[in-house]
C-alpha cells in the first residue's frame, strides 16, 4: 500500500470519526458554553453583592448566599464537565482511532446531566442547597450525574481498549487517568458526606479535600491530556521531552491525592492532616513546572504559529495560567505565614477560578477552536470574535484571579491585626470585589461572542472553505481570493483536516 | 506499560493517600470517645450543652449560604490569631468567669450533621454570636429581637451602617395584626393593620445563632489555655 493510499485511509478515518461525534460533542460544547454565561452572570450579581450588598437585595433566590454557590456549581458541573466531556469523548475517539457507535446513548446521558445541573441550580436558587461547597446541588443531584458521567464516558474507555494501536499517547494517560479517579473521587465524598454520618468537622475536611481533588484530579488532568494533544498537533513538531511528560504525569499522581486538607488548619482534626494538605499543595508546583515547560518548549518550536492559531494561542494562554497556578500553591498555602492569611479569604475563590477558568478552560477553547471546524466541516465565521473573546478573556481572567489572590492576602492581614476592630478587616476585600466584579464583566462579552460563535458553527453556518480562520490575514496570498477554497468537493478535501 | 499496570499505578498512588488522608481519618474521628472533664474519677464527661432548634437553624443556614461570609472556628494561635480579638472566642471580660476565650474542639458541633466552619470571613466568626448578641450587643434588651432586626436590615444601626451583609427581608411575613400585635414583631415598618413576624424559618436561625457560646469550660485535656498567675485554684 502506497503512503498516499494509507493517508488517505487514515483521513477517511479521521473524517468518520468526526462525522459520527459532531452532535454529541458539540451539544457538549454549545450546552457548556451556555451554562459558563450562566456562570458568569451570577458571578457578576454575587461579587456585585460583596461590595454593594444592597444590589438586588431582599429576593430570596438572589440573595449572595444563593447566588454564590449557584456560580460555582454553574462553572463546575455545567460548562467545566461539559467541556471535559467533549474533549475525553472526541480525543479519545481520535487518539484510539474508533468510530463512536453510541452516540444516542451519550447524547441522552447529556440530557440527563443537563437536566440534573438544572434541577440542582433551581434547587440551591430555590433555597435547598446542601451547604457544602462545590456540592450544593440538593443530593437527589448527585447519582444522576454519576451515573450519567459513566454512561457518557464509559464508550471512550472501551474504544481506549479495543484500539490497534499497542502503544499510549502521554493525552491518553491523563484522560484515562481522569476518568478514573473523578468517580473515585466524587463518590468518596458524597457518601462520607451525604449517606453515612460521619464527625460533622471531618466531614467539612472532606469536602475540602473533594474540592482540591476535583481541581488537581480531574480538570488538570483533563486540560493536560487536551493540551498534549494540541500543542504538537497545531504545531507540527513532537513533545520537547517524554520523560518530562512522564514525570510531570507520576508526580501529578502522587502528590495531588494528599492535597486540600490545609484549608482546615486549625479545626479540631487530626493535626497532621492540614500540614500534609499544605505539603502537598505546595508540592503540586512541580508537576505544574513539569508539564508547563515541556509543553512551552514544544510550542516554542513553531512559533510562528502562535501568533496566527487561535487553538495555539489559547492553549498557550492556558499553559502560562498552570504555571501561575504552580506558583500560587506554593505562595497561598505556607503554614507559618501566608495560610493563615489565605485560609478565610478572597484567595482560595482566586486559586479556584484560576485553575478552573485560568488553564482548565483556555485548554477547553483552544480544543473547541480545533474540533469544531473539523467535525462540523466548516471554518470559524470570524478572526475578530476569536480575537475578542481571547482578549477579553485573558483580561479578564488576570484581573479575577490575581486581585482575589493578592486582594485576599490583604484580606487576610487585616483579618490578622486583631488590635483593630474587626470592621477594618471586612472593609478591606471591598475594593478587590469592585475590580472583580468589572473584570467578570469583560469575561461575559467575551463568553457572549464566545457563545453565539459557536452556536452558528454548531448550526452549520461556518464558512465552507478549506482555509482555516487565522488570527493573521493571509488571504490576499490565496489563489482561491479572500476565501480560500469552497469546500464543495466534499471528502476529497479531506486532507485539509487533520 | 501495560494498561492493569496504568490503573494498578492510578489506583496505587490515588488510594494511598485516599485511605491516609480520607477514609481512615473519618472513620477515627467517628468514633470519637467522650473524654473526663479532669483526671479526678467522678468528675464526669465533657459534654458542651447547647439548647435550641440547632439541626432546623443549621438547615436555614446552609440554605443561604451564611457559610460563605462567616466562619464558626476559632484557630489556635498556631493557625491564626482568632484568639486574641476580644469577643470571638468567648468574652475577653466576662463579669463572672473572667477571660472565657477558648479554641473550637471536637465536641462544639453536638446537634449538627455538618460544621460549617465556612470559606470566608467577610463577616465575623459566629463560634460566640450567641454570647456576643446577650452580653453585648442587646445587653439590656432581647437578643432575639436584635437578632431579627439585624437580619431584617443589617445597616440599620448607625453603628453598622457599613455591614456588608445581606438583609434577609424574605425571612418575615407581612401579616394583618387582629388584636393585639405580634409579640415578635418587628417594630420597624408596618402601618397600624399591618405587621412584620419572623418565619419559622427566622426563628430556627435565630435560636440557632443564639446557640452558639461556644465558650464553656473545657476539659483538663483540652485546655490550651496557658495557665493564670493569679489563678485562686
Amino acid at each position: 500500500m502506497s503512503s498516499t493510499t494509507s493517508n488517505l485511509k487514515d483521513a477517511q478515518i479521521r473524517a468518520e470519526i468526526d462525522r459520527s461525534l459532531r452532535h454529541p460533542v458539540m451539544f457538549f460544547m454549545t450546552s457548556g458554553a451556555a451554562w459558563l454565561a450562566v456562570s458568569i452572570v451570577l458571578a457578576i450579581i454575587s461579587s456585585a453583592k460583596v461590595h454593594s450588598p444592597g444590589f438586588l437585595d431582599g429576593c430570596p433566590f438572589l440573595t449572595y448566599g444563593r447566588v454564590f454557590p449557584a456560580h460555582m456549581n454553574a462553572l463546575i458541573y455545567g460548562w467545566g464537565f461539559q467541556a471535559a466531556f467533549a474533549a475525553i469523548i472526541w480525543l479519545m475517539a481520535r487518539l484510539s482511532r474508533q468510530v463512536c457507535r453510541s452516540v444516542g446513548t451519550i447524547l441522552t446521558a447529556g440530557h440527563v446531566w443537563n437536566f440534573g445541573v438544572l434541577l440542582g441550580m433551581i434547587g440551591i436558587l430555590s433555597g435547598h442547597s446542601t451547604g457544602v461547597s462545590w456540592m450544593e446541588f440538593p443530593v437527589f443531584a448527585w447519582p444522576v450525574l454519576l451515573i450519567s458521567y459513566f454512561i457518557i464516558v464509559i464508550w471512550s474507555f472501551i474504544q481506549f481498549r479495543v484500539r490497534n494501536a499497542d502503544y499510549v499517547y502521554i493525552s491518553q494517560w491523563y484522560l484515562i487517568a481522569a476518568m478514573v479517579w473523578f468517580p473515585w473521587v466524587y463518590l468518596t465524598a458524597n457518601i462520607l458526606i451525604f449517606v453515612m454520618t460521619g464527625h460533622p468537622v471531618m466531614d467539612y475536611a472532606v469536602d475540602a479535600w473533594f474540592k482540591s481533588a476535583l481541581m488537581f484530579l480531574f480538570f488538570v488532568p483533563v486540560a493536560l491530556g487536551t493540551a498534549y494533544y494540541l500543542a504538537p498537533k497545531v504545531t507540527g513538531k513532537p513533545i520537547f521531552s517524554y520523560s518530562l511528560a512522564k514525570l510531570g504525569f507520576w508526580s501529578l499522581a502522587i502528590i495531588a491525592p494528599w492535597a486540600g486538607l490545609q484549608k482546615a488548619v486549625g479545626t479540631p482534626i487530626p493535626y497532621f492532616l492540614p500540614y500534609i494538605g499544605a505539603a502537598a499543595t505546595t508540592l503540586l508546583f512541580l508537576p505544574a513546572l513539569f508539564n508547563s515547560v515541556n509543553l512551552l518548549q514544544t510550542t516554542k518550536q513553531a512559533k510562528e504559529i502562535v501568533s496566527s492559531s487561535p487553538t495555539l494561542r489559547f492553549t498557550l494562554a492556558g499553559i502560562v495560567g498552570l504555571l501561575i497556578l504552580g506558583f500560587s500553591a506554593i505562595l497561598l498555602n505556607m503554614p507559618s505565614s501566608t495560610l493563615p492569611l489565605t485560609q478565610f479569604s478572597l484567595s482560595g475563590y482566586g486559586f479556584e477560578i484560576l485553575a478552573i477558568y485560568g488553564f482548565f478552560s483556555f485548554i477547553m477553547f483552544g480544543a473547541i477552536y480545533f474540533i469544531v471546524p473539523r467535525i462540523t466541516r466548516r471554518e470559524w465565521l470570524s478572526r475578530r470574535l476569536i480575537s475578542m473573546h481571547f482578549f477579553f478573556s485573558v483580561y479578564g481572567i488576570v484581573f479575577v484571579a490575581l486581585i482575589a489572590i493578592f486582594g485576599g492576602l490583604q484580606q487576610g492581614a487585616g483579618q490578622e491585626d486583631w488590635m483593630h476592630d474587626w470592621s477594618s478587616a471586612a472593609l478591606r476585600a471591598r475594593p478587590y470585589a469592585v475590580a472583580i466584579t468589572v473584570a467578570w464583566s469583560a469575561i461575559l462579552i467575551s463568553n457572549v461572542f464566545f457563545f453565539l460563535h459557536l452556536t452558528l458553527m454548531w448550526l452549520r453556518l461556518g464558512r465552507r472553505s478549506s482555509h482555516p480562520t487565522l488570527l493573521v490575514s493571509h488571504e490576499s496570498s490565496s489563489p482561491h481570493g479572500a476565501e480560500g477554497d469552497i469546500d464543495n468537493a466534499g471528502p476529497a478535501s479531506l486532507p485539509a483536516h487533520h | 506499560m501495560s494498561l492493569k499496570t496504568f490503573i494498578f499505578g492510578l489506583s496505587a498512588s490515588f488510594g494511598v493517600a485516599w485511605l491516609a488522608v480520607v477514609v481512615v481519618p473519618y472513620f477515627k474521628m467517628r468514633d470519637l470517645q467522650p473524654i473526663p472533664m479532669s483526671a479526678e474519677p467522678d468528675s464526669g464527661i465533657f459534654f458542651p450543652k447547647r439548647t435550641g432548634r440547632i439541626a432546623d437553624g443549621a438547615l436555614v443556614y446552609s440554605e443561604n449560604g451564611c457559610y460563605l461570609c462567616h466562619t464558626q472556628v476559632i484557630r489556635p494561635t498556631y493557625a491564626g490569631n482568632d484568639l486574641y480579638r476580644p469577643d470571638w472566642g468567648g468574652l475577653a471580660a466576662d463579669p463572672d468567669r473572667g477571660d472565657t476565650r477558648r479554641e473550637t474542639n471536637a465536641f462544639d458541633f453536638f446537634g449538627e450533621s455538618y460544621a460549617h466552619i465556612g470559606l470566608n470571613r467577610l463577616g465575623p466568626d459566629l463560634s460566640n454570636v450567641g454570647r456576643r448578641v446577650e452580653e453585648i450587643y442587646a445587653k439590656d434588651g432581647d437578643p432575639k429581637a436584635w437578632l431579627y432586626n439585624h437580619l431584617y436590615n443589617p445597616r440599620m444601626l448607625p453603628e453598622r451602617r457599613e455591614s456588608g451583609c445581606p438583609s434577609f427581608r424574605f425571612l418575615f411575613d407581612k401579616q394583618k395584626i387582629n388584636g393585639n400585635r405580634n409579640a415578635e414583631a418587628l417594630p420597624i415598618a408596618g402601618d397600624d393593620s399591618t405587621e412584620l413576624v419572623p418565619s419559622s424559618d427566622a426563628k430556627a436561625l435565630v435560636s440557632y445563632l443564639l446557640s452558639m457560646k461556644k465558650d464553656q469550660p473545657v476539659a483538663t485535656s483540652l485546655n490550651f489555655a496557658p495557665a493564670k498567675k493569679d489563678s485562686d485554684s
